[in-house]
Parts: structure tokens; sequence; C-alpha cells
């Protein structure tokens, strides 16, 4: 076991964090998944509007390789598929009724270990957790034929009041997490990232490398962690998923039924009681909320770092485990900018509370706090990024200059979501460098 | 206050948006609005949250950095003057007829560069630049007193044309804007800039005797001037203390010198607060000092002899408070903009700046002064450093990936 102390980073004490044991909520009346954030995935519908549908049936399915499927979490039927912009499908919404469910073949830990790399894939793909998977560095599904280089199941979660091993994780998942370790390990060597000195019961006897990972946001993140273990090399790729989707994978294997149970949270000032519920796959945001605070409000499936603003209508998803209502209305504050400011928390040392660090957690809310200039380099961005031998001026200047080569060489494809995201957070000359980040990939993409 | 400056804001919006009466304007309003209260805007795209810190706040705190230095400038200048014309006058006194001199100055920095400034938003279409509330000021600091005020119109209009808009900007600029413009006035009027006779506004009207007073045979020389200049004497040093330039004195800011350079202690309180809020990079300050005595202790303490050059002999401790190193080390060379970006280039260019300086003044005869002139040329060799620590990074990025 190595342990990995994260020293570059910030944790970002925004208040309405979560707490207690996951309520269980009775069935949501919709539930509903959101292709589009299935990077590397070309949707196809597999039901049609007003079809019915059972629980674990294909809703859809990737143009280019139909066995890779995404399941239905409930059965009912399908209410409403909604498009966006060039009639990209944004939502497949299914109206909950009735409990007719597919069922998948049962396997035992022994048979688990004993399984062929063919039948593992088939297992995945045809059990809808492939889309589980994603790759280093471009976060995108990796093809149903590809070889991983490493893969590494991350069990921990640094992001702003997102929840992590203490919630999503519970003793009984031990025999789960085992057997995904089992079934991951006929496509790869698997690693295991868990947070430094918590042992788990879910994790203690699993057959993988663990890594110990400690330290601020974002050394919970797989992509940091990745670069860390075994980053991936030439043109290979490193695959990653979350510990708590590989427990859904263990029961997708051991119980013979699509695992569509999910742990979601609802945080942030907005919600009127912030709470970890147990509800279904794509459950509506507002089930998952219940009441919010009065007045004007932001829906945030995920973080507030690298979250997606959504409606109240709106569903969770199958990566996010959280909802953060984060409340809008900007407070002004004259002459700020040449005061004190001894209330407001910062990273930066300009404000006292940067300088000695504030203690407890505050209502932060979506301003810019200031105007867009150019980039004034005093040093704050690399003091968040954890990901080594990073110079992000550099990086950033090429990614706008289109340079890729120089972009690649300076680690475009090294630099994770969540650090951009840090440095969009602490840019006192309000850039949106995750946005920027995201042009650089997808440049990347096109061109390779 | 909070309440009517948002209405008063919300109500003259409509005429400088698109379509209003004053659209072409809307960068005055804006100006004016963010300086008034913290901006409203939404987090629309990117992270959603974002950090209070704006480019405002890290300017303005420069300015605050710079206060001791300004209110030891003021005083200077006054003192030098009645001690030049044999008066007894209070600390009060010394400081307003400083102010006399100094505001003035100033105040013309702000509004010839301000008016270049607004003519630049104006015609490109940015936002008012707050970079150009720093330069603004350091520019005056690196002036004599007795300098005329049109030569620092022309001066700060050529620094921030020249220096830096030229380039797009604040965060574009390759040389600092406030050293251009005294470089240019520097090689421009030298008569009005260097020499003995700059440094002092003795003889000029002042509050004691409401009058000028006479005076003759005083020499205002600086520090660099005596310790360079003085011929057939036995060391740097001993012309030094004959010239009542001690060590204490040249700390304390007591001594003829540009209107901002003189205190080292003031600029000192300056550093710690630039250090302690993280605007300042203190790599680029102890890169700069440990250049500078390093060089002068090679000098000093080596094994050349003095022979006719006394500065060969100076200690280093005199190099730290002569002139204007301590200044722009502490206000020119820590540019975020035009210094290194990498934190290791910083450290190097640091070093660079000191030893150039010390090589300027000890080896060149010419000029006595050499921190303008060091830094200048490390800001056009600040790339160059980055592009080498770049370089290193990415080589050991490949080489931990290849290892992996």
């Amino acid at each position: 076991m190595s342990v990995h102390q994260i020293k570059r980073g910030l944790d970002i004490p925004i208040a309405g964090a979560a707490s207690g044991a996951p309520v269980e909520l009775p069935a949501p009346a919709t539930v509903a998944y959101a292709p589009t954030e299935f990077r590397g995935i070309t949707p196809k519908l597999a039901k049609r509007e007003g079809e019915a549908v059972k629980a674990g049936e294909p809703l859809f399915f990737h143009k280019h390789a139909p066995e890779l499927v995404f399941l239905s979490p409930a059965s009912g039927t399908v209410k409403e598929i909604r498009r966006g912009r060039r009639r990209v499908i944004t939502d497949i919404i299914v109206e909950v009724s009735g409990n007719e469910a597919v069922s998948f073949k049962k396997y035992s830990q022994a048979d688990l270990e004993g399984m062929s790399d063919a039948d593992a894939r088939s297992l995945l793909l045809s059990g809808g957790m492939w889309g589980a998977l994603r790759t280093r560095p471009l976060d995108r599904i990796p093809a149903v034929d590809a070889k991983p280089q490493s893969i590494l199941i991350s069990a921990t979660e640094t992001g702003p009041l997102q929840p992590g091993a203490d919630v999503l994780l519970t003793d009984a998942d031990a025999p789960a997490l085992a057997a995904a370790v089992a079934l991951l390990g006929k496509l790869g060597t698997v690693n295991l990232a868990v947070p430094a000195g918590k042992s788990h019961p879910a994790w203690s006897g699993v057959k993988a490398k663990l890594h110990e990972f400690a330290g601020p946001h974002p050394a919970g993140d797989a992509g940091v962690q990745v670069n860390l273990i075994d980053p991936p090399r030439g043109k290979s790729e490193v695959w990653y998923l979350s510990a708590w989707d590989a427990v859904l994978i263990g029961r997708l294997a051991l119980e013979g039924r699509f695992p569509a149970e999910r742990v979601y949270a609802a945080v942030g000032v907005g919600v009127a009681k912030p709470r970890f519920v147990k509800t279904l796959l794509g459950a509506p945001a507002k089930h998952i909320v219940g009441d919010t605070a009065q007045g004007d409000v932001r829906w945030i499936r995920g973080s507030v770092l690298t979250g997606t603003k959504i409606g109240a209508d709106d569903h969770a998803s199958f990566y996010s485990r959280g909802i953060h209502v984060l409340p809008e209305g900007v407070e002004r504050e004259v002459l700020g900018w040449a005061t004190p400011q001894l209330g407001k928390w910062s990273a930066h040392s300009a404000y006292l509370k940067g300088m000695f660090g504030g203690g407890g957690s505050y209502d932060l809310r979506p301003g810019l706090y200031g105007g867009h200039r150019a980039i004034v380099p005093i040093g704050q961005y690399k003091k968040v990024i954890a990901t080594p031998d990073i110079e992000p001026e550099f990086l950033f200047r090429s990614i706008i200059a289109g340079d890729l080569e120089e972009s690649i060489t300076l680690g475009l494809l090294d630099l994770t979501m969540e650090e951009a995201a840090l440095c969009s957070y602490v840019c006192p000359s309000k850039i949106d460098f995750d946005i920027l980040l995201r042009e650089g990939l997808d440049f990347y993409e096109r061109e390779a | 206050m909070k309440a009517f400056l948002v209405n008063f804001f919300d109500g003259l919006r409509p005429n400088f948006e698109k379509g209003g009466k004053y659209e072409k304007f809307w960068w005055a309003l804006e100006g004016v609005e963010t300086v008034a209260l913290t901006p409203g805007e939404r987090t629309h795209k990117g992270a959603h949250i974002r950090d209070h810190m704006d480019m405002k706040r890290l300017m303005i705190f420069v300015l605050f950095a710079l206060t001791p230095a300004i209110l030891t400038g003021m005083w200077n200048i006054g003192f030098q003057a009645y001690t030049a014309e044999n008066l007894t006058a209070s600390g009060l006194d010394c400081f307003l007829r400083g102010a006399y001199h100094m505001l003035p100055i100033i105040i013309m920095s702000y509004t010839a560069g301000g008016l270049a400034e607004l003519v630049f938003c104006h015609v490109r279409g940015h936002e008012v630049n707050e970079g150009f509330l720093v330069t603004a000021m350091l520019f005056p600091l690196t002036l004599p007193p007795t300098i005329p005020l049109w030569m620092v119109a022309v001066g700060v209009i050529f620094g921030v044309v020249i220096g830096k808009e030229v380039f797009g900007g604040v965060g574009m600029n390759i040389l600092n804007p406030a050293l251009t413009a005294r470089a240019f006035l520097f090689f421009t009027y030298p008569g009005a800039m260097s020499g003995a006779k700059v440094w002092d506004v003795a003889g000029s009207a002042n509050l004691l005797t409401h009058s000028g007073t006479p005076i003759d045979s005083y020499t205002g020389a600086t520090a660099l001037n005596v310790a360079s200049g003085t011929p057939g004497a036995a060391s740097a040093v001993s012309a030094l203390t004959e010239a009542g330039f001690t060590l204490e004195k040249m700390a304390l800011g007591a001594i003829p010198g540009s209107m901002g350079e003189t205190s080292v202690v003031a600029i000192a309180a300056g550093a710690l607060f630039l250090i302690a809020t993280g605007i300042a990079s203190w790599r680029t300050m102890v890169g700069c000092v440990l250049g500078l005595v390093g060089v002068t202790s090679l000098f000093a303490y080596g094994v050349w002899e003095p022979g006719a050059n006394t500065m060969l002999s100076l200690p280093p401790a005199y190099h730290l408070v002569m002139g204007g190193f301590a200044f722009g080390t502490v206000f020119m060379a820590t540019d975020p903009v035009s210094s290194c970006t990498t934190e290791t280039g910083r450290f190097i260019y640091g070093v660079l700046i000191g030893v150039l300086c010390g090589l300027v003044r000890v080896v060149n005869p010419a000029y006595p002064e050499g921190m303008m002139l060091a830094i200048l040329f490390m800001n056009v060799f600040a790339p160059l450093i980055d592009y080498y620590i770049v370089k290193g990074t990415t080589r050991r990025r490949v080489a931990r990936l290849a290892a992996a």
C-alpha cells in the first residue's frame, strides 16, 4: 500500500452540507437518463415515446456498438424524449408504474474468478453497467473491445459537499465490491484508491492494490489519482470508475438484476433540509431535494465546481451523486475591492480569512465578483493543481493559442476538469479555465 | 447607501447598454460602477462559484503597500530642502512642503496617464484596466521631486501607450510600464533626471519663510553619486561618511533621491504586506537581494584591488540601502506580468536582476544607478528563463510518464 499526500488543492468551505443516514424515499413518479453525460456515446433509442418498458430493459444504446446498452431503472412507460440543439437527446424520461423487471444470470464469487475476458465484457455490457467505466485522459466511455492499461476504482470523494465512502459504502457492500474487483480483474489490473487513514470493511479484504489518498480537493478525483498511480502511456488508456459504481457492478453479477438503487445527496443553502436519500437512478431533482428555500435558486446536478445547471423539473443522473441547490442573488459591497471584508471567505491571502484560514462554512453565491481580465499570474493556479509537473499559465495560453502539440506537451491530457474548475474558482481575472480545458480536449478529439 | 447606489446604477444602465444613448461609453459606466460596488454579475458558464478576489483588489493592495513609501517620501522632500536651507522645521512642516511638490506630480501622472488609458478603452472597447492605478503611482515615485510637470505627462503617456497598450493592455505587456516611462525620461531628458542638482527642491517657496531661501554651495548629490564619483577619496565608505551618508540614515530615507525610493524601512513594510497578502513573489525579492549581495561581496571581499574605482570596495550592506534597489526589488521586479511566471523562474529572474544591478553600479562608471536598467533588461529575458524552466518541467513529466 502506498500513501499519496496531496499538498496542492483547495477545499471550498461552502455551507449546506448534508448529514445523517440516507432517508429511504418512496418510489419517484418518473426516472430519467441524461445521455449527454456519456462522453463518446451516440445514443440511439431502443424504446419510443409511449412504449412500455421493464426495469432492466434497454432504453437506448450506442449507435456504433449496439451491445453497449443503458437500462431502464424502473418499469413503466417512456413518457418523454427531450431533445436539445441539433436534435441531440438530452433527457429520456420514464413514468414509473408496476414492478416488472428483467432478470440476469447470477454468478458466484468463484464463477467470477474463473470468468473469461469476453464473458466479463458481455456481462458488463448487457447489464447496463459498461457506462460506469470511463477512460483517462478523455473521460469517455471505453470502446467495447478496448484494452485498458489498468483500471482504477476510486472510493474517494473530495468535491464540495459531495458524498463519499462514509455515506455511499456500507459494511454489507464488501462482497459486491470483491465481486466487481474480480470481474474487472479479467479486463486488466485493478487499483483501488481509498481515503488515507480510514479502514472500511467494504474494502479491507479486497484483492486489489490499495492506494491511500489524503489532502484537499482534488485529492479524491480519479483523474488526479490516475496521474499519480499509473498515468496512461502513449496511446493506451486507463479506465476508472467510482467504488459505488463498482459495488453496483458487483450486485449485478451476484444478484442477477440491474441495480437501479442510488444514494443521492441534497445539499446547498437552497435546500431546506440537506440530506442523503435512497431512491432510484435518475430520480427527479425535486424528489431528492424536498423543500427548497424561498426565492430564486439555481439547481446544479453534481458539484458547484463541475456540475451542470439543470431546471427544477430535471432529474439526477448516472454519474452524479448529488443535487446542489444554490440561491441566486449576488450580494454587492460598497467599495468591496478596497475594504477589509473581514467576514468574507477567500482562497487568497488578500482576505484575512484566506491568510489565517476561516473555519466554519460560508453561504457562497454564484457571483463572478469581478470583471474579465487577462491572466495576471500571482501563482494562484499552481496552488490548486495536484497533478505534478504542470505549468498552468503556459498550458492555458497554448490552449488559447490553439497550439495542440504544445498544449499536449504541457499536459493538456493530464490536467483534470476538477483542477481546471478550481483554477476558474481562484482566478482574479475571472477566466473560465474549465471551459477552456474542455475546448482544448474537444479540439484534440477532433484532430486525433 | 448600498441600496441607493444599486438603484442609481440600475437607473443609468439602459442608457449605456446596446442601443442606448451612450452605448459607446459603456466602459465609463462599467468602470465607475465596479469601483463603487462589487459586480453583481452571476456566473453563467464554467464553475458555478468564484472567489471574491478580483483584479481591483489585487491592484489596490499594491497601492496600500506603497503608502509608507509615499508618506516618508513626502516628508523627506521637505526635510532635504529645509536642511539645505539651514532651517529647522518640524516633521509636519517637512511633510507639507513635500506634499506641495509631490502631489501635483502624482495628480499629473494620473490625469495624463488616465486620459491615455481612457482613449484606448474607448477605441479598443475594453474595460478600464485597474493596473493603470499602480503604473501611474509607481512612475512618479521613481522621479526626482524637481521634475517639470509636462515631463511627467509625456513620460506617463509613453509608459501607458508604448509600455502597455500597444501590446493589448495589462497582462500582455512585456516591459513594466512604469519603468518604461522612467527609462524614456531618463534617456530623453537626462538633465532633469540625473546629476547632483535635481534631487532637492531647496530654494523654492516654503511655509516657514514664505519666500524662497537662497542657498549657495549646496550639493544634493545622491549616495550613489557620492560613492562612485568622489575622486581622491580613500574608499567609497569614507566618501559616504564624509558626505553624511551613514547606513542608518540611508535605511530610514533621510537622503536625497527619487521621491519614493529613499526609505528602505518604509519599502520593507510594503514588502511584508505584499508577501503576506500573496500579491508579490517573495522568490523574486529574495533573488534580487541574494544576487546583489553575492556580486557586490565578490567585488568588496574578492581579490580585486579597488584602484581608482572606489565602488569596487563598497560593502553589500551599503548597496542594499542605496539608490532605487529596494524600491525596484519590491515594486518593480515583482510585477507579475513582466516578470517570469514559473516559481523557479522568478527566483532566477530575481538573482539576475540583483547581479546586473551590482554590475552596472560597480563596473560601469557611466550609470551610478543600475536597478532600472537591470529590471528592464530582465523583463526582456523573463520569457527566455521561463522557456527553459517549462522545458525542464516538461522533460520531468515525460520521464515520469515513461518510468510509470
